[in-house]
């Protein structure tokens, strides 16, 4: 048996998983992105020297693998506030940064989360996608 | 220098990536009730990685299985996103087996 595709198919699935639920919790209580974008960024990186001095083959893929999503996972908290400011994520009005978002006439934020319900198997308008979140 | 890890962490990004399109079309063709088969198949995809001695392949079918195993916890959200108009909406979906009686169960979502 070999281990390698599990341990990389586990760092995948963790990294993408971990990476989905932290972006979206940074990005909504951080004032600034700067910061957890660098410290990320320097995670991410530590990672990806961990993966290229490891003996290990299957250190060095869960390390490559882990490091590599923690990198794209930075690049996400500047797409996860666009989609913010666009309402396709809800905005944290105790943010700061959300808060401005929430007052600006440009922009379309909105407190609702609009995906946490489950297919009506039809188009909804803005009307009724607020209904259906609230039901 | 150990180039592997880093070569498969690339090699991973552009396996998640191509998962955005396969859950939109996915989603759009068969609907968010195809989710069990591409669990499924990501479960069987990663199985069979253990049985591959390269570690070359086994490492990109562990990725590929973990990639399917995920898109198929996305599609409900991704059907709630056409339906909002995010992504073109398609009402006459391909019936997958059984649609039935998975659209009784919860589909998964984290």
């Amino acid at each position: 048996m070999n281990p390698i595709g599990l341990a990389a198919g586990l760092a995948a699935f963790l990294g993408i998983w971990l990476g989905h639920v932290a972006v979206r919790k940074i990005e909504a209580s951080s004032p600034s992105l700067l910061l957890p974008a660098t410290v990320i960024v320097f995670t991410g990186v530590l990672m990806e020297w961990a993966a290229m001095t490891a003996r290990s083959t299957l250190v060095s893929a869960a390390t490559g693998i882990l490091g590599m999503t923690l990198l794209w996972d930075a690049l996400e908290l500047f797409r996860q506030e666009r989609r913010v400011q666009r309402g396709h994520a809800p905005a944290n009005p105790a943010n700061p940064r959300h808060r401005r978002m929430l007052e600006s006439d440009r922009s379309q934020a909105t407190t609702c989360d609009l995906l946490k319900r489950d297919p009506l198997g039809r188009p909804t308008g803005p009307e009724e996608a607020i209904r259906a979140v609230e039901r | 220098m150990n180039t592997y890890g880093l070569i498969a962490g690339l090699g991973s990004l552009l396996v998640i990536g191509l998962g955005f399109p396969l859950v939109i079309h996915g989603e759009r063709i068969f609907g968010y009730v195809c989710w069990p088969y591409l669990m499924g198949l990501g479960i069987l995809v990663m199985a069979a990685s253990a049985a591959v001695s390269s570690s070359w392949v086994s490492m990109a079918l562990g990725v590929v299985g973990a990639t399917l195993v995920w898109g198929s916890t996305e599609l409900k959200e991704q059907a709630v996103r056409a339906e909002l108009g995010w992504f073109p909406f398609r009402k006459h979906k391909v019936k997958v087996p059984f649609a039935d009686i998975i659209q009784r169960w919860k589909a998964p979502h984290l």
